[in-house]
């Protein structure tokens, strides 16, 4: 009895908390009209705002000079690139000099000096020597659309947003089974549900392709140092402060980035983000926000990599138990509630590939499915090692940074090894 | 975001490119604004290709709110009023109490008594959901007068159920564009029609099953296309399955209609959700099945393989047109109490199927229409078995393609152009003009008028008298051939008493049987709970006839077989069934009736075992 009662209880939260996951992943399908308005407005009218680009770069002399010259293609007018390299790392500064040189109207170099070196204290540097009315942050390795500026611009401008949030995407979803997951991972994030959090008004933003209007990023002191996802931090903070974030996705516009390209350095990169959202969770800004359900939607968002680990563990265990112990039958029906979302839940990623593929003109094959479907249980298996290994290195106060290394898989070609 | 009209492309219910044909027949309700968004991005393949100056619309689908329309609600309510009125005179007497019904109602009784799924052994003849849910619909009743549980009395909750089906088939109606008369007409059509009368009235999960098959109809056609109300529409089509397992056939209608009334850009998730939540639900079935044990035949206990194999196996009544066949009769019976609904309504499905490409209303209804074509092909199978309430799922698509192919006749003699008046007859134009037609009437949208409107409105205003003049001559030829027959119809529905013997039959084991909890009686399943009320012990005291011979749980406790009954009611369904059974054969050989009600084949004999002992072994 006791054993039947525990499990209909683990159930019923499973189900609950997987059905709110799935809810808020398919908020951009919900209506055509919400989907339409995920996109960029097109601009109409003249350039109005000025941008300073934020590239910190760190052994990226690779990938560099290909991002600033793409970033230069760009249609807006009004804009500087400031690169900021670290003081023991001549060869990307190197790079950066050279372009500067090219162009020294947009193009300018600033020195990170810090002993210890991470991205929040790069783009603090570079923060009191920005001129353009917002900030906007790029990666080394980015591939930035020529005419995003003049579309994040529109945005500001008809919305009077403080923050603008450009899509991202990891794009070399054919390198492995885990990077095909890790692509839909982020196509569901930034497709869908971010746009949720910024219509909820509670958004952990993304790392980059991110603009925020210089004064309001001055007035909250930049970025976190001590943070390991600063990106989402910023976000939580700004939102908490009731600053309006927009967000837009299009998919001829989004940055285009890579997976990881080690299952190590993915399962690094989590841990590290999971440590991050961990941290930010514990830092309490969100508590500042004014309604309940926000408070309730950024304490379920930011223990999200958490409950997935957990779930992903007990799933199994639970139909385990419905099949083989000996529970009424009213009980085990329900054990299989948990089974039923997350049928669902494979079932939209099937399609949301599918989508995936449409969107980007790539061609998805058959094994692509299958591999998305059997590298399920696999991935969640990541996940939940990512979870476990970020709350053992929170416990031992491990906090530095482990970086994700780029080969320039999602480039036309093919480039040596870079490190963000 | 700007506003811009809607152009005759986007205006298509489907949401779908393609554009309206001439003559075009009826057009959505009224034309909103529009969200505006840049494309081209679908099919940009590289970020460096520079993007294409193409502007792709979302034009939000013309909403009908029915909750809102003052208009819609008043009609509506009107309709209904008369539909319970009709429907709810005379319920307990007419039609006469069907074998059926008992069963249903005895197995919610027992889901209700918290005795599992039925007193007997389940067996998975259907799916249980279906009087679970009676059994949640009499439950407040049944906990404030128990003896009320029986079947003449609680064919008043079905009133419920129908009042749901048609209020759920005018928002359907509407949902599928077709005009408020139109809607009207469905509604009457399916609610007043001697014989929804007459099936409606009886306590049948198809009743149940249809109206949440119009439920699932009305979330696919939902206005605002909303990914979740087709996850729910998927979901509720599940549960209308497993409530009567007979509407499977009618789920690739349902998928039909959901394709049409979802937008191209959302199209694939909410058409793949709905149908991952379908199987998911329906799932459920073989899994509980599965943790019964219950899945697989085997040695000592049912399955739910064993049920299909039963139901599948079922002999067949043969051809329908073949006359003579039990399949015929079926047809005929239905045909004695309505032609119009049944035949008209096919004859609409094949209207509108065969005009597809020309009629928006058509294609508006292509779901409704497909699901009447599947189940009249159904029907038409040369050896299958035909129920006599199979026609129950069809009603509601029957009315609605009927009151559709209406509506295009109407809007086709109206709105049509003739080929003879100079230019050809361009899309855009003759949309243009439904256009603003409706524009005039709501809200004036400039620049929607083709050019020269002017002149084109008076020569419209000559010729549409005489097509005025025609559709009143339609409406009312309809009327006339329609009206005396259903009042026909209709009337034996609100005067007859049909259950007079069986009432007689009740009040007089209730009165002259003095010791009910050790008398055994042979009763079929219409009057069961009323021996039960009366102390009759459920199950062995109270037995279904069939029981006595089918079930070995029951003839345990009949050693000495016919010898160890008292009584045997002998009902049509007792005499007709009897020939197969040979305890009930020979307990109504063994037996003297001591009492008669009714005459002629319809009679209710109480027949008193002679020669066995009284109170037999239990």
């Amino acid at each position: 009895m006791l054993l039947s009662v525990l499990v209909v209880a683990i159930s019923l939260a499973l189900f609950w908390m997987a059905a709110f996951t799935l809810w808020w992943q398919m908020h951009a399908w919900r209506t055509p009209e919400t989907l339409a308005a995920t996109s960029f407005d097109r601009p109409d009218s003249d350039v109005g705002l000025s941008f300073s680009l934020l590239l910190p770069a760190r052994h990226e002399q690779a990938v560099l000079e290909h991002t600033i010259e793409r970033l230069l293609e760009s249609t807006h007018s009004n804009y500087e690139i400031i690169v900021v390299v670290g003081h023991d790392d001549p060869e990307t500064a190197e790079v950066a000099e050279r372009a500067a040189r090219n162009d020294p109207l947009r193009v300018r170099v600033i020195t990170d000096t810090h002993e210890t070196k991470n991205k929040p204290k790069a783009l603090n540097t570079a923060l009191p020597h920005c001129r353009g009315d917002i900030v906007g942050v790029f990666d080394a390795e980015d591939q930035v659309h020529p005419e995003l500026l003049a579309h994040v611009d529109h945005a500001f401008t008809t919305t009077g947003a403080d923050v603008v949030q450009g899509g991202v995407q990891l794009i070399n979803f054919h390198s492995s089974w885990y990077s095909l997951r890790n692509c839909l991972e982020y196509f569901f994030w930034f497709r869908s549900r971010l746009h949720l959090h910024a219509q909820k008004g509670f958004i952990p933003l993304g790392g980059n392709t991110v603009f925020v209007r210089t004064a309001v990023l001055r007035e909250a002191d930049g970025w976190d140092a001590d943070c390991l996802a600063e990106d989402c931090d910023l976000g939580v903070r700004l939102s908490s402060a009731g600053k309006k974030v927009v967000v837009a996705y299009d998919s001829g516009m989004v940055t285009r980035e890579e997976t990881p390209d080690t299952l190590m350095s993915l399962l690094k990169q989590r841990t590290r983000w999971n440590q991050g959202f961990l941290q930010v969770y514990r830092k309490r800004d969100w508590r500042q926000l004014p309604t309940r359900r926000q408070r309730m939607l950024a304490r379920y968002t930011l223990m999200t990599p958490f409950l997935q680990a957990y779930s992903g563990v007990i799933i199994p265990v639970n139909v385990v138990i419905a099949l083989f112990l000996d529970v009424p039958v009213g009980a085990a029906i329900v054990t299989f509630l948990p089974l039923v979302t997350a049928m669902v839940t494979f079932v939209f990623e099937v399609v949301g590939l599918h989508d995936f593929g449409k969107q980007y003109g790539l061609r998805v094959r058959f094994t692509h499915y299958l591999k998305l479907i059997i590298g399920g249980p696999f991935y969640q298996v990541l996940l939940a090692g990512a979870a476990v290994r970020a709350v053992w290195r929170e416990q031992r106060g491990r906090n530095e940074w482990e970086l994700t290394s780029h080969v320039g898989a999602h480039l036309t070609e093919t480039r040596e090894d870079a490190s963000r | 975001m700007t506003t811009i009209l809607p152009t005759p492309e986007e205006t298509t219910p489907t949401g779908a490119p393609g554009g309206a044909p001439p003559g075009a027949l009826t057009a959505p309700d009224s034309p909103t604004t529009l969200v505006e968004r840049p494309a081209g991005a679908a099919t940009t393949p590289g970020a460096d290709r520079p993007r294409a100056d193409v502007r792709v619309r979302v034009l939000p689908r013309p909403v009908i709110r029915f909750r809102s329309s003052r208009p819609d609600l008043l009609l509506c309510l009107g309709l209904l009023t008369v539909i319970l009125a009709v429907q709810g005179w005379n319920i307990t007497h007419f039609p006469t109490l069907s074998d059926d019904e008992g069963t249903y109602l005895a197995q919610a009784w027992a889901v209700q008594q918290g005795e599992g799924l039925a007193h007997y052994t389940y067996w998975y003849d259907h799916p249980p959901l279906g009087w679970i849910q009676i059994a949640g619909l009499t439950y407040l009743p049944s906990v404030i007068a128990p003896e009320s549980m029986t079947v003449a009395t609680m064919r008043f909750a079905m009133l419920a159920v129908s009042a749901a089906c048609a209020v759920l088939l005018y928002v359907l109606a509407r949902r599928l564009f077709l005009p408020r008369w139109s809607a009207a007409l469905a509604m009457a059509l399916f609610g007043l029609s001697p014989l929804s009368v007459v099936l409606q009235r009886e306590i049948f999960l198809d009743n149940l099953a249809v109206m949440w098959m119009l439920l699932a109809f009305c979330l696919a056609a939902s206005p605002s296309r909303h990914l979740w109300h087709h996850f729910a529409a998927g979901l509720v089509g599940a549960v209308s399955v497993l409530t009567k397992e007979t509407m499977l056939v009618v789920l690739p209608a349902l998928l039909v209609t959901m394709w049409r009334h979802s937008h191209r850009d959302t199209r694939k998730f909410a058409v793949t959700g709905a149908i991952t939540a379908c199987v998911l639900i329906g799932l459920s079935y073989p899994l509980y099945a599965l943790l019964n044990n219950e899945l697989f035949p085997g040695p000592g206990h049912v399955s739910l393989i064993d049920g299909i194999t039963y139901q599948m196996g079922r002999e067949g009544s043969g051809f329908i047109l073949d006359a003579g066949s039990g399949s015929h009769g079926v047809l005929q019976s239905w045909l004695y109490y309505d032609r119009v609904l049944p035949l008209g309504g096919v004859a609409g499905a094949l209207l509108l199927l065969s005009t597809l490409r020309w009629s928006v209303t058509a294609r508006a209804l292509a779901g409704p229409a497909l699901a009447v074509a599947i189940l009249t092909v159904v029907a038409m199978r040369p050896s299958g078995y035909l129920p006599a309430m199979y026609v129950i799922q069809a009603l509601p698509f029957l009315a609605l393609v009927l009151a559709g192919a209406a509506a295009s006749v109407v809007h086709a003699v109206l709105h049509r152009r003739l080929p003879a008046r100079g230019s050809s007859p361009a899309p855009r134009t003759a949309f243009g003009r439904i256009l603003r037609d409706r524009a005039v009437r709501r809200t004036p949208a400039p620049g929607v008028a083709p050019p020269g409107a002017p002149d084109a409105a008076r020569s419209r205003a000559l010729t549409h008298l005489p097509r005025r003049a025609l559709v009143g001559v339609l409406a009312l030829a309809a009327a006339v051939l329609l009206t005396p027959r259903w009042i026909d119809g209709n009337r034996d529905a609100l005067t007859l008493d049909a259950n007079a013997p069986y009432r007689a039959a009740a009040g007089w084991l209730q009165e002259e049987i003095a010791d009910p909890a050790s008398t055994r009686v042979l009763v079929d399943d219409a009057l069961w709970l009323d021996l039960v009320h009366d102390g009759f012990t459920p199950g062995t005291g109270a037995i279904w006839f069939y029981k006595a011979d089918l079930d070995p749980a029951v003839t345990k406790t009949m050693p000495r077989g016919w010898r160890d009954i008292d009584y045997v009611v002998s009902s049509p369904t007792v005499r007709r069934d009897a020939v197969d059974l040979p305890n009930v054969k020979a307990a109504l050989q063994h037996s003297t009736p001591v009492a008669v009600f009714g005459r002629g084949e319809d009679r209710i004999e109480i027949r008193r075992i002679t020669g066995g002992t009284t109170g037999g072994a239990r």
